[in-house]
């Protein structure tokens, strides 16, 4: 596809388009979408309090790459917008980047054991807060058709600005949603057969690796942590000014 | 059950018989519209004036109606409501109830953001009653769209009702087995397993066959494929695009030169 592209990055293998799509991917990416519609259904079913809508983009990111992943995030939510809620269809560049930073993580080893998994999906709750904070302030002005719009409404009411209260209700929704969503997907493909796997192309990204590293873990225990400590430091910044 | 995800109505009228990327032209350069007007009262000047009159030109008033009423009217409500008491903009209080209240400024705001809203999806509503998705993606792939992009909407379109469908034999299959999905929360959660879990293994053992399939056609051939469908590009077409992007550049232009 785009050579450019390519040649910008400086991990070539890791990273690059071409590497994404094979006719695996091509014929997984419809599925994965309908896993999405189909599973978030299920739960809406269930009334558990979490999405669970992106489980089959991030099972694409993981085996086939970011830019596939990327690529899944955006038709699901725009086919989605079209054809069921028409309340989905501002918010694509989100599950875009949903697809993109599972994908990177994914390639980076970072989906091979639960807890790498958790901190895979700590990192996608922050790109996917991120990336919907000017969505929601830009297109509803803060308050979408969501049920956790609530608490922005709330925070609203206690005289912060938009972005804060938009970007706060994010940070609070997101984690459980997307740690449970990659949780799910990782127990989807430790059952899947590694015959299976080798097909697609990236099958290296969930290969188990021998012997769980003890200090590894540890230091990313430690790591979130950390991370959490300082996201409510900055939460109780933000709630407090 | 339908066989494939798709509001298309058969018909004979001018809009129909109008090139698929002129449509899609037209629906993208009415949202743009929509969003980049300066003055306030485009939206439902261009909802009564151009989308409504178009329903009836293409004559599938009925279902487009049908469709305002049942799913875009209600979610637009929705939105109106949630924004017009939960803005905190404004200080011309109109009506109130406990803590929440309506000021003139959250009002004129949700009105606009809720026609926003009714304009793209209505004439997105309107675009996919009177185009066929196969004719719009053997369109594009013609000009130069990768097959593949066009296969993927085409088979998602496909398994989605196929999937639902699935889903609904599981939950039910399960439940028949004493499966709960509606006592505690823990239970309910415990219950994602069995309901998730056959669905998704199930129709990921289709992929290896169906990639194996289509491969065998040619799937990832470079050359040049032939259509059995010729699809007519006119040149009132082809004016009617061009129409409508110096129409967006205007707007665009209008909303720059304004503010």
């Amino acid at each position: 596809m785009s050579e450019t592209t390519m040649q910008g990055q400086k991990k070539q293998s890791r990273l690059s388009l071409r590497r994404d799509f094979n006719t695996m991917t091509w014929v997984l990416i419809p599925v994965a979408i309908a896993i999405n519609i189909a599973v978030g259904q299920i739960v809406l079913l269930l009334k558990l309090p979490v999405y669970l809508d992106s489980i089959g983009t991030i099972l694409v990111a993981v085996l086939c790459g970011p830019w596939a992943g990327a690529l899944t995030g955006a038709l699901s939510n725009t086919i989605w917008g079209v054809a069921i809620d028409p309340n989905a269809l501002p918010w694509w560049p989100v599950a875009f980047f949903i697809g993109l930073v599972a994908g990177i993580c994914a390639a980076y080893g970072l989906f091979k054991t639960w807890w790498k998994v958790i901190i895979t999906g700590f990192l996608v709750a922050l790109t996917a807060a991120t990336v919907s904070t000017p969505i929601a302030v830009y297109i509803y002005g803060g308050i979408t058709a969501s049920g956790s719009s609530f608490i922005t409404a709330y925070l609203l009411q206690t005289g912060q600005g938009v972005v804060q209260a938009v970007f706060s209700t994010n940070f609070l929704v997101e984690p459980v949603d997307k740690i449970t969503t990659c949780l799910v997907a990782f127990a989807i493909i430790q059952g899947l057969s590694r015959r299976f796997i080798a097909r697609f192309p990236r099958p290296e990204n969930v290969e188990v690796e021998a012997g769980t590293n003890r200090t590894q873990m540890w230091i990313a225990i430690g790591v979130v942590v950390l991370l959490v400590l300082f996201a409510a430091f900055m939460l109780g910044k933000i709630l407090g000014g | 059950m339908h066989e494939r995800l798709s509001f298309f109505v058969k018909r004979d009228s001018i809009l129909h018989r109008l090139n698929p990327l002129t449509k899609l032209t037209l629906v993208l350069g009415l949202i743009l519209v929509t969003f980049l007007s300066p003055w306030y009262w485009t939206p439902e000047i261009l909802f009564l004036l151009v989308v409504i009159p178009l329903s009836f030109l293409g004559k599938v008033s009925r279902e487009f109606f049908r469709a305002f009423w049942r799913i875009i009217l209600p979610a637009a409500a929705f939105l109106f409501l949630m924004q017009a008491f939960f803005q905190p903009v404004g200080t011309q209080v109109i009506f109130q109830i406990w803590f929440l209240d309506i000021t003139k400024e959250s009002l004129l705001f949700a009105l606009r953001n809720a026609m926003r809203i009714i304009v793209m999806v209505s004439s997105f509503t309107l675009f996919l009653l009177t185009t066929h998705p196969s004719e719009l993606m053997s369109d594009l792939t013609r000009r130069g769209l990768p097959g593949q992009f066009a296969y993927v909407i085409i088979s998602t379109l496909q398994i989605i009702p196929q999937m639902q469908a699935k889903a609904q034999t599981i939950i039910a299959a399960q439940r028949s087995r004493g499966l709960d999905t509606q006592s505690s929360y823990l239970r309910r959660v415990g219950s994602l397993f069995p309901l998730v879990g056959p669905l998704v293994f199930g129709s990921l053992v289709e992929v290896e066959e169906r990639a194996i399939a289509i491969e065998a056609r040619g799937f990832t051939s470079t050359h040049v494929k032939t259509s059995l469908r010729e699809i007519p590009d006119s040149n009132a077409d082809r004016v009617i695009r061009w129409v409508i992007i110096f129409l967006v550049v205007i707007t665009l232009a209008l909303r720059i030169w304004l503010s």
